[in-house]
């Protein structure tokens, strides 16, 4: 039986090539695309997950500041660890992970590769077995010989030694510190929030964290929050309880305020899309994907419902005959089940192909590196449960109605559209409800991101390189001066932090008349006295640097700083950063030196200038000769590194890379959105154009011109668009409002927004529909008649 | 076989309501050959709808074999209907989808008959319909007389206690209607009952008995010596 009904669905798909194209094509790229934004939503819930004791394992994070200052950190300070195993009962196993930005070459032999601080970190010996990262050749009891070793991993590992065993061989760091490998780690999976190249001891870090200058040793210095640090704790345990145990031993080791460092736990599965204070992060973007992937195929669900249905009128002879000849309703059912089935094999298979075809330029687009792999069973979770889904919810239904035919109506061609037709309608506007909000969607997305492409950021940073100065840093007043002799050069200045997105902040401040209970967590910046003016950062009130030798002791704040610390007149005001007790000489206006997602923080600047970041402002056409003028002194002082620099508009459209990747992924998916809903709303046409055949002939004779043919048969169309519109326009527009309320600072919505959105799905509509139209319009009535 | 007694059928729109069937009484015993006649609108087709299961009446008795079939719900009617009755129509309704082989062979699959076995009955009835040559063929390949052939060929496969034929010649030249004729009578010959509706004298001088409808009530019966 199964037999004949897959050869009658065949020999139908075959025979209606039109209409099987349609739904098949509608199908293909509903599946592919719902599958490989599916997937990648899959590839950012699977982070971490890959560890075994997940479960067991949370990060620490640290609650510092007061009021508008306060923040949650994802570092804490490295002593709690130490107390967390010695003194909390329900701690199993502790691991801290230090970013080491100590080097930036290593060298075997002859090869010298450069190395990000990023992925360089010191590492506890427990990390090997808290996580779930294999270590491919050492000892897992002791990972590292002596404070000398590093482990790599295995990319690494080839990167430095091709296909020698990298074991006992050493690395030279930055030509001056040799390591042993001790160690071979697998690569970091994809999905891991963890990852780097080369992992180094611990006890390494506490050799040159020793207490012996202005820091106390490192497990008991509680005011450096610089260690990520992961507990595994026993099940059952209370997080809540174990986070004010460190919060109460972190307190009675430093006399610090309440609010400074309390520490709370937050599940490891949790890091890679939530922020340390729970808000989301990630997870926004999962969740508008995983909205648009199940919109994208409930449309092309919905593209299959419609057309189905509205052939069924054509097929009500055939279930007719196969009623009256003994099949039962179960029976037909079951045949168009099938069919349906057999329809969503060829387009599930077409949608592989274009799924494997498009995965480089998605990964690229998405900058990940997923992989669609039909024996894994990550992938097979999600097609499997696409492909059952939309194959419910696109079979039943015409299975239903087809099966529900009365034989003897049917085969007179008594059966009423009228009910079904209302369904079809619905669908329509549910269809292009969902592609238009997705243009309202698309159209705020690109408008914020283009907000912050051109926002006035109150600074300049047009035609600004910068550098890690290193061995320069000794000598840079002499480099500036001569850099300055050269007409390409503008300007030069130093500073310890990045003007584009400053991370650091500190809680060590005193003024005249704070609260003794109060933190205000501000950004240091140190910086020589050209700094300010080069990226042109006004004033509001007092004077820059003059680099005199009392500036060294003069602040000069931002209004938020001003604001929040309650300083009236502040001019002159004592003000206290670490150990410095100094005078305020000056207030900036406030300036974005942090992503437009957060509000500006309160900044201070110190003049120190010995900052290793050194930026030169060239003019605009000679930039090049700029970069090679630094390089000579670059190759004069640090003939060991390769020579790097950073455009600094390159390092801020950096910053916003995630977000402009998931604007061109919006974009791609509402394209595609629409022309599935467009490839529908032509299914439909054609077929409305082709049951109405008697009807334009009979108009046509009796006077109709070919413009009121296209409008009569538009007209139904055109006002579901409408009604659509109207259902999609406010719900869309309160979600994209929400979605803005992510960014501290957006973009405005204005009404043409929903303007364009509207007419931009009519138009497409119309043209989708008048095509159709216009070649029923224009047929000869006669033959139309002589057919009827 | 059949006996119905005082049956009713009526059509209702908003405004209007047609009497199809007005306690209309008729006996077709089994072997027997009837055809019904009369004018357009008479209820003739209404009556072959409700003797072939396929509409149900408004009232009355309708016994087939002895039982009550005018209460059997959708799933009764569709189980006795593929066992017992055979339909042929004006207008074939083949198929177009499945080839001659194809059509004749799916009553056989909706009553459950093993693979192997149909496709033995199937070439015997097209053999005995000598349509066998065209087995692979497509309805829309075939002449209008070779698709009733078919479309006879499909009522009988599953050999059927009663066959209902609705204007089986309809669609046909005379020569092609003789031919079906033909074929009836010698289904009829070989045991099973006919009751056929049609137009016209000629084809229904092959029947033993003709009923004659009027408004929904037998007006006239003629018996055929």
């Amino acid at each position: 039986m199964i037999k004949n009904y897959l050869k009658t669905a065949w020999r139908n798909l075959i025979s209606k090539k039109f209409y099987s194209a349609i739904n098949i094509i509608g199908l293909t790229i509903g599946l592919a695309v719902g599958l490989l934004i599916l997937i990648w939503v899959k590839d950012e819930l699977s982070y971490d997950r890959f560890n075994t004791k997940i479960d067991q394992i949370y990060k620490v994070n640290a609650s510092i500041g007061t009021g508008a200052s306060r923040q949650v950190w994802g570092n804490v300070s490295a002593p709690v660890a130490f107390h967390a195993l010695k003194d909390v009962p329900g701690v199993i196993n502790a691991v801290r992970i230090i970013q080491n930005y100590n080097y930036s070459t290593f060298r075997y032999k002859d090869k010298i590769l450069r190395e990000n601080g990023n992925n360089l970190a010191f590492v506890d010996d427990s990390f090997f077995k808290m996580f779930d990262f294999k270590l491919l050749k050492g000892n897992i009891n002791k990972p590292f010989i002596n404070d000398q070793s590093v482990i790599i991993t295995e990319r690494t590992a080839k990167r430095y030694f091709g296909s020698v065993d990298p074991v006992g061989k050493t690395l030279m760091a930055d030509s001056k510190d040799p390591y042993t490998v001790s160690g071979v780690i697998a690569d970091f999976p994809g999905n891991s929030s963890i990852t780097g190249n080369m992992l180094f001891s611990i006890d390494r870090k506490r050799k040159e964290y020793d207490g012996k200058d202005y820091w106390k040793a490192m497990d008991e210095d509680w005011g450096n929050y610089f260690a990520q640090t992961f507990l595994q704790i026993k099940a059952n345990e209370s997080t809540k309880a174990i986070g004010e145990k460190l919060t109460r031993i972190h307190f009675k080791y430093q006399k610090s305020k309440s609010s400074d460092g309390v520490f709370q736990l937050q599940p490891m599965a949790d890091i890679h899309l939530y922020n340390p204070d729970g808000s989301a992060a990630g997870i926004q973007t999962v969740k508008v994907f995983s909205i648009v992937a199940i919109l994208i195929l409930i449309i092309a669900c919905i593209n299959y419902v419609n057309l189905s249905t509205a052939r069924a009128m054509l097929r009500s002879k055939e279930v007719s005959i196969r009623k009256i000849i003994g099949a039962d309703r179960k029976q037909l059912f079951i045949q168009f089940i099938i069919e349906t089935a057999l329809c969503f094999t060829i387009a599930l298979l077409l949608a592989f192909i274009l799924i494997y075809i498009s995965m480089p330029l998605y990964n690229k687009i998405a900058g990940k590196q997923m992989h669609f792999d039909l024996f894994s069973a990550n992938v097979w979770q999600v097609v499997a449960l696409t492909v059952i889904a939309t194959l419910v919810a696109s079979s039943i239904y015409p299975a239903l109605l087809l099966s529900s035919f009365k034989p003897i109506s049917a085969l007179k061609g008594k059966i009423s559209g009228a009910g079904n037709a209302s369904f079809r309608k619905a669908l329509v506007v549910c269809q292009f409800a969902f592609s238009i909000g997705l243009i309202i969607g698309t159209i705020i997305i690109n408008k914020q991101l283009n907000y912050i492409h051109t926002k006035q950021l109150g600074y300049d940073k047009e035609h600004v390189f910068a550098l890690s100065m290193h061995n320069m840093r000794d000598h840079y007043t002499a480099i500036k001066a001569q850099l300055l002799t050269h007409p390409e050069v503008l300007s030069v200045t130093a500073s310890d932090n990045s003007i584009i997105n400053s991370s650091s902040n500190t809680g060590d401040t005193d003024w005249d008349g704070k609260d003794p209970n109060t933190t205000l967590l501000i950004s240091p910046f140190e910086i020589d006295k050209d700094f300010l003016p080069m990226f042109k950062v006004q004033f509001i009130a007092g004077r820059n640097f003059t680099a005199s030798k009392s500036d060294t002791a003069n602040f000069i704040l931002n209004e938020t700083a001003v604001k929040i610390t309650g300083i009236k007149n502040p001019l002159g005001k004592r003000f206290k950063l670490h150990s410095l007790d100094g005078t305020i000489i000056g207030v900036v206006k406030d300036f974005h030196f942090a992503s437009l997602k957060e509000t500006i923080k309160p900044l201070i600047f110190s003049y120190r200038p010995t900052g290793d970041q050194m930026f030169i402002k060239t003019s605009g056409k000679n930039a090049t000769a700029a970069i090679k003028l630094a390089d000579n002194f670059w190759k004069q002082y640090n003939s060991n590194f390769p020579y790097e620099y950073t455009f600094l508009d390159d390092t801020y459209n950096a910053m916003y890379k995630t977000d402009q990747q998931t604007g061109i992924l919006f974009d791609i998916f509402a394209g595609i959105a629409i022309f599935i809903s467009c490839l529908g709303l032509f299914g439909l046409a054609t077929y409305t154009a082709q049951v109405k055949v008697k009807e334009i002939g009979i108009r046509k004779v009796l006077g109709a011109s070919v413009a009121n043919i296209t409008a009569m048969l538009s007209k139904d169309f055109l006002v579901l668009v409408i009604i659509a519109f109207a259902i999609a326009s406010p719900i869309a527009w309160y979600m994209m409002s929400k979605w803005l309320m992510g960014y501290a600072y957006r973009a405005q919505l204005h009404w043409w927004i929903i303007g364009v959105a509207g007419f931009a799905a009519i138009l497409i509509a119309f043209l989708t529909i008048s095509f159709q139209s216009i070649k029923a319009a224009l047929a000869n009535p006669v033959k139309s008649l002589r057919s009827e | 076989m059949i006996k119905i007694t005082e049956l009713q059928k009526y059509y209702r729109t908003e405004e209007v309501e047609t009497i199809a069937l007005n306690k209309l009484s008729i006996d077709v015993k089994e072997g027997e050959f009837v055809a019904i006649m009369g004018p357009s609108g008479c209820g003739k087709s209404t009556l072959l709808n409700i003797l072939g299961l396929l509409d149900d009446p408004d009232g009355g008795s309708y016994l087939f074999n002895g039982i009550e079939v005018a209460d059997f719900n959708e799933r009764k009617r569709a189980d006795l209907r593929k066992h017992n009755i055979g339909f042929v129509f004006q207008s074939f309704n083949l198929i177009d989808e499945l080839t001659v082989f194809e059509n004749v062979e799916l009553p056989l699959i909706y009553t459950g008959v093993p693979a192997s076995e149909r496709v033995a009955r199937v070439e015997k009835v097209l053999d005995k319909m000598q349509i066998m040559h065209r087995r692979n063929h497509y309805p829309q390949q075939l002449s209008g007389g070779q698709q009733q052939r078919v479309a006879v060929a499909r009522a009988v496969v599953n050999n059927p206690k009663l066959i209902l034929a609705d204007e089986p010649t309809g669609n046909l030249d005379s020569s092609n209607g003789n031919e079906v004729m033909e074929l009836l009578t010698d289904l009829n010959e070989q045991g099973t009952t006919i009751i056929m509706v049609t137009h016209s004298e000629h084809d229904a001088r092959y029947s033993h008995r003709i009923i004659r409808l009027l408004d929904g009530q037998t007006v006239m019966e003629n018996i055929m010596i």
